[in-house]
C-alpha cells in the first residue's frame, strides 16, 4: 500500500528536486533551495515519512537554517530536510504536507522574525507583540535597562 | 440536515427541491436569503488560562452552538520563559535545570536527553552503573507523573475521590526521588558523564516496599476511576486520534500508541538501562480517550516492573564518568530524544566548540498533542473538550519553554 | 397562643433549622470527604475544626457583595431569593414526628417536591442574569435538568403514593408501622416491589440536588462554577445554603417515603410516647445517615455528560417509573390482597 520509507536522497532524486546531501552526527540531511521545500516534502511524505517530528531554526550567523526531520514508522527510519533563508524572509507553510508544522512554524517565525506564507492562523504563539525575535543571536539575553540595574 | 435557506419543501415561489441562490456579484457578501430564523447564534467563550481543568495555564477559544463546540483555537505561551535561548547563556551542566522547569512534572527526562547529546557529542562512555540509575529516576519519575495526570484525569470528569489517593502514591515516589536526588520536582540528577550522587544507603529497601504495594494500589485506582461505568461512558469513542491523525500531528507516547502505533524510543532508540530490561510497551487500538487512559495505566504497570529489576540489577562501580568541570564538546550537532512521560522529548543540540551551546532547540511533545486537540474537539461538547484536553496529557511548562 | 404568634414561632423555627443545619451539614461533608479523600479536613479552628463553618460564615457575612457591572440587578438581586426561599418552604411538611412539623398538609409530599421544583428557576434567573457566559450555560443546563427530571422523580413516588392511599407525610410513616412476619420492619424500602421505585427515586433526587455524578449546573471542572461564578458574600451563601439543604430535604423525604420516617424498627408506640424527643432524633439521624451517603456518592463517582443525563432522563427513567405505576396498581389491586390474607 504504502511504499517503504526508502533513503531521503533517492526519493528526491526520483521526484527532481535539487537537494545537496550530507551525512552528519545528526543523521541523514537534505539540503534543498527554499522554494523546493514544499516539494521536497511532499515527496518524502508520499515515499512513507508519515510523520514531521520536529520543526526548528538555527540563526548561523549568516541566515537562518531551517531544519525538518521526518520519521517514517514503518520503516523507522528518520531523515532531515534542511534549508537556508535570510533574515526576515517569508517561511512558507508545509501545513498542507505535514499539519503537524502549524504550531512550530508558528514559533520559529516569531521568534527568529520570520514571516508566514500560507498558514490558516499567521498569529504569534509563544510571546506577545513588541517582543523582538528572541532566538536571534544579535537580541541580548538581557535588555540594557536589565543590565544597568544590576 | 439540508440548510433550510436552499431546500424548499413547501412550493411557493419556488418549486420544491434545492434551490441555488446564486453567487452574489462582486462587492456584495452574501445573497440576501433573509433570516434563518432556526439558526442559533454561535458564541465565543474564553476557556483558561484560569479555568481549572486546563492544566496549568492552557488558553482555548472555543465557539460554541449551544454546548457544542464547533471551532476551537489553542493559545499558549503565558509560561514562556525562553528556555531555549536561556540554554545558549548555560554550560552544558547547567542545562538540565533549565529542563526541569520545561515539564516540571517529569524533570529527569528532559535532564537526561540534554546529557545524552552532550554525550554523544563528546564521546563520553557513561558507566553502566550510572545509566542504571538514570533509567531507575526516569521510571519513578514517569509513574508518579502519570500518576498527577491520573488524578487531574479524573478531576476533568468531575470525580473528585482518585485525585488524593494517586497524590498519596506520588508523595511516596517524591520521597523516594528527594533521597535519591536531593530535590522533589526540579532534580538536574543526570548530568553529561553521568548522575550526580551515588544511591542513599537503605533506599533499595525502601523502593522495594514502595514496589510491592504500588502494585495492589495501581488496580485501586483503575477499580476506581477505570472500573466506573460513568468514566467509562465518558471517555470510550472520545476524542479518536487514529494513527493516521496521529501521524499527520506529529505525536509520540502514549497519545500514539493508543492508536495501536508501537513506537516507544525506548525500545526503538535504545538509551541508557533499556535495553537490558525486561518490559512491553502496552498498546491500545482505537486510539480514543479510553486507550490513551489504558496505555498509560499499562506504562505504570511496566515501570514498576523495570524498577524492581533495576533495583535488584544495580551493577557495581562508579556513578559517574570522568568528565571535565568545563565541558567543551566539539563543534557539531546532534539529536538525542528520550520517551519522557508525554511522549518523546527531543534535543537538538549545535555546538561551535565553545563551553554553552550555539543553539538548544527542545522538542515537547506537548505542543504537537495541542495541535491534535485543536482538531479533534470540534464537533463534541464543552465537557468532552475538557476531557480531551486531559486525555493528552499536556504539559504547559514544555509547550511555552 | 395566638394562631398569628403560633405561625411566626413556627418560621423562625424553620429558618433557625435550616440555618443551623446548613452549618452542620457544611462542616460534616468537609468531614465526610475529607476522610474519603484520606485527608483530615478542617482541624485548626475548634476541636477538630468544629468552628470552621462557624468562621466561614462570619467571613460569608463581613465580606464585600460585589454586583458586576454588566448584570442585571433586579434579577440578579432576586435569584438568590428565588433560590432560598423555597428551599426553606421545603421544610414546612417533613413530619419530624407525629407532632412535631412545622404545618400538617394533605397533599405534603406534592407541596415538598413542587416547591422544590422553583429551584431551578432561580438558577436559571442566576445564569441568566450574571452576564457571564459559563453562568449561562449552567443556567440553560439547570433549566434542561429540570424538565427532564421533575417528572420522573414525581412519577416515582406515586407508587407509595399507591400503596399508602395518602399525600400526607405523616400518613405515610404511620402506613410503614410494624413487621413483616415479625421480624422485617414493614418499611417501604423491604417491599421488592419498591425497590425500582427507590432507585428511580435515588437518580432522579440526586439530579434535584444539584451533586456529583449529576452536579451539571455547576460542573466545575468544565464550565467553573456555573451559575454561581459572578455572586459572592452572602448571596452567594444563600445560594449554597440553599444546595445544603436541599440534600437535606431530599434525604428527609426518602427516610419519610421508604426507610419508615421516625420509626424505630421492633420499638413500641409506648417508648415514642415516654420519650417525645426520641422520634425527631430518629428522624434527624435516618436523615443525616442518608445525606452521608449521597456525600459518598458525591465524593467518588465522576459526572455524567448532559446528553447522556437527558437520554437516561427521557428514555429510561420515565417510562421505568410509568411502568412501575402500573406494575404497583396490578399487584395492589389484584395480588396483594391474596398476599396480605397469606402473610396474615
Amino acid at each position: 500500500m504504502r511504499p517503504d520509507a526508502r533513503s531521503s536522497r533517492a526519493v528526491l532524486k526520483r521526484a527532481g528536486v535539487p537537494a545537496d546531501f550530507e551525512t552528519l552526527a545528526l543523521g541523514e540531511v537534505a539540503r534543498v533551495p527554499a522554494a523546493d521545500v514544499i516539494a521536497a516534502l511532499k515527496a518524502l511524505k508520499d515515499s512513507g515519512y508519515e510523520s514531521l517530528i520536529d520543526f526548528d531554526g538555527i540563526d548561523t550567523g549568516d541566515d537562518i537554517t531551517l531544519t525538518w526531520r521526518l520519521r517514517s514508522y514503518s520503516a523507522d527510519r528518520e531523515t532531515y530536510v534542511r534549508t537556508s533563508v535570510a533574515y526576515g524572509a517569508e517561511i512558507a507553510s508545509v501545513w498542507n504536507v505535514y499539519p503537524s508544522a502549524l504550531m512550530p512554524e508558528r514559533e520559529t517565525a516569531e521568534l527568529f522574525g520570520m514571516r508566514l506564507a500560507g498558514h490558516p492562523n499567521p498569529k504569534r504563539l509563544l510571546t506577545t507583540d513588541g517582543v523582538p525575535p528572541l532566538l536571534l543571536k544579535e537580541v541580548p539575553i538581557r535588555t540594557e535597562e536589565e543590565v544597568k540595574a544590576r | 440536515m439540508s440548510d433550510p435557506r436552499t431546500t424548499v419543501t413547501t412550493p411557493g415561489l419556488l418549486a420544491e427541491g434545492t434551490h441555488d441562490p446564486g453567487t452574489p456579484p462582486a462587492g456584495i457578501k452574501r445573497a440576501p436569503t433573509g433570516v434563518d430564523h432556526l439558526a442559533t447564534e454561535h458564541l465565543v467563550i474564553n476557556m483558561g488560562p484560569q479555568h481549572p481543568s486546563t492544566h496549568g495555564v492552557l488558553r482555548l477559544l472555543i465557539e460554541v452552538d449551544g454546548e457544542e463546540v464547533v471551532t476551537v483555537e489553542v493559545s499558549v505561551g503565558y509560561l514562556h520563559r525562553g528556555i531555549e535561548k536561556l540554554a545558549e547563556h548555560r554550560r552544558f551542566n547547567a542545562i538540565g535545570t533549565l529542563m526541569d522547569r520545561g515539564d516540571y512534572v517529569s524533570g529527569i527526562h528532559g535532564e537526561t536527553a540534554v546529557a545524552l547529546a552532550v554525550e554523544r557529542l563528546m564521546e563520553i562512555e557513561v558507566p553502566r552503573k550510572a545509566q542504571w540509575l538514570r533509567s531507575l529516576a526516569a521510571e519513578l519519575n514517569r509513574i508518579a507523573s502519570h500518576l498527577v495526570w491520573f488524578g487531574t484525569f479524573g478531576l476533568d470528569t468531575g470525580g473528585m475521590g482518585q485525585f488524593l489517593y494517586a497524590m498519596r502514591d506520588r508523595e511516596a515516589i517524591l520521597d523516594i526521588l528527594e533521597a535519591i536526588t536531593g530535590q522533589r520536582m526540579m532534580f538536574n540528577y543526570a548530568r553529561p558523564g553521568g548522575v550526580v550522587a551515588d544511591l542513599p544507603v537503605g533506599i533499595d529497601e525502601k523502593i522495594r516496599a514502595f514496589c510491592d504495594t504500588f502494585d495492589t494500589y495501581l488496580d485501586e485506582h483503575h477499580a476506581l476511576l477505570g472500573g466506573n461505568e460513568i468514566f467509562q461512558g465518558r471517555v470510550k469513542g472520545i476524542g479518536i486520534i487514529d494513527a493516521e491523525k496521529a501521524f499527520a500531528f506529529g505525536l509520540t507516547g502514549a497519545n500514539l500508541r493508543g492508536a495501536g502505533v508501537d513506537f516507544d524510543v525506548r525500545k526503538k532508540r535504545p538509551y541508557d538501562a533499556y535495553p537490558e530490561l525486561d518490559w512491553e510497551v502496552p498498546l491500545g487500538s482505537a486510539g480514543d480517550a479510553w486507550d490513551r487512559y489504558m496505555v498509560r495505566m499499562g506504562e505504570m504497570r511496566q515501570s514498576a516492573r523495570m524498577i524492581r529489576q533495576l533495583i535488584d540489577g544495580i551493577p557495581e562501580g562508579e556513578h559517574t564518568a570522568k568528565v571535565p568541570k568545563v565541558l567543551r564538546p566539539p563543534a557539531g550537532e546532534i539529536y538525542a530524544c528520550v520517551e519522557s512521560s508525554r511522549g518523546e522529548t527531543g534535543i537538538h543540540l549545535v555546538t561551535d566548540g565553545g563551553d554553552t551551546p550555539y543553539r538548544m532547540h527542545y522538542r515537547a511533545p506537548s505542543i504537537f498533542a495541542l495541535q491534535a486537540v485543536e482538531d479533534i474537539v470540534p464537533g463534541h461538547l464543552i465537557a468532552d473538550t475538557v476531557m480531551m484536553v486531559g486525555s493528552t496529557d499536556v504539559m504547559l511548562g514544555e509547550t511555552d519553554r | 397562643m395566638s394562631p398569628t404568634l403560633a405561625v411566626i414561632v413556627r418560621l423562625v423555627a424553620v429558618l433557625g433549622l435550616m440555618l443551623t443545619n446548613g452549618v452542620v451539614m457544611i462542616y460534616l461533608l468537609r468531614k465526610v470527604l475529607g476522610h474519603l479523600h484520606i485527608r483530615l479536613g478542617p482541624m485548626h479552628v475548634g476541636w477538630h475544626g468544629l468552628l470552621q463553618t462557624v468562621n466561614d460564615v462570619l467571613k460569608l457575612l463581613t465580606k464585600e457583595d460585589l454586583t458586576p457591572r454588566a448584570v442585571d440587578k433586579v434579577l440578579f438581586f432576586l435569584a438568590p431569593v428565588v433560590v432560598f426561599v423555597p428551599s426553606l418552604m421545603a421544610y414546612l411538611a417533613l413530619p419530624f414526628s407525629e407532632a412535631l412539623r412545622a404545618t400538617r398538609l394533605e397533599t405534603g409530599m406534592l407541596f415538598t417536591f413542587a416547591v422544590l421544583a422553583i429551584v431551578p428557576i432561580g438558577i436559571l434567573m442566576a445564569g441568566w442574569a450574571s452576564a457571564n457566559k459559563w453562568s449561562l450555560l449552567g443556567g440553560m443546563r439547570a433549566a434542561a435538568m429540570q424538565i427532564a427530571y421533575e417528572v420522573p422523580l414525581l412519577l416515582s413516588v406515586l407508587p407509595i403514593v399507591m400503596i399508602a392511599g395518602t399525600m400526607e407525610l405523616g400518613a405515610v410513616v404511620d402506613a410503614q408501622a410494624g413487621t413483616w412476619f415479625g421480624l422485617v420492619p414493614r418499611w417501604f424500602i423491604t417491599d421488592p416491589l419498591l425497590w425500582p421505585t427507590f432507585l428511580i427515586f435515588l437518580i432522579s433526587s440526586l439530579i434535584e440536588v444539584n451533586q456529583t455524578p449529576f452536579d451539571m449546573s455547576e460542573g466545575e471542572s468544565e464550565i467553573v462554577a456555573g451559575f454561581a461564578s459572578e455572586y459572592s458574600a452572602m448571596k452567594f451563601a444563600l445560594m449554597f445554603l440553599s444546595e445544603f439543604s436541599n440534600t437535606f430535604v431530599v434525604s428527609a423525604m426518602g427516610v419519610t417515603l421508604f426507610f419508615g420516617g421516625w420509626l424505630l424498627p421492633w420499638a413500641p408506640d409506648s417508648w415514642y410516647e415516654a420519650v417525645p424527643a426520641l422520634a425527631p432524633i430518629v428522624f434527624l439521624t435516618k436523615a443525616y445517615v442518608g445525606v452521608v451517603l449521597l456525600w459518598w456518592i458525591r465524593g467518588t463517582f465522576p459526572r455524567v455528560r448532559i446528553d447522556q443525563m437527558m437520554s437516561l432522563g427521557w428514555k429510561r427513567l420515565i417510562p421505568a417509573a410509568l411502568a412501575m405505576i402500573l406494575i404497583t396498581g396490578v399487584v395492589q389491586k389484584l395480588l396483594a390482597p391474596v398476599l396480605y390474607r397469606a402473610v396474615g
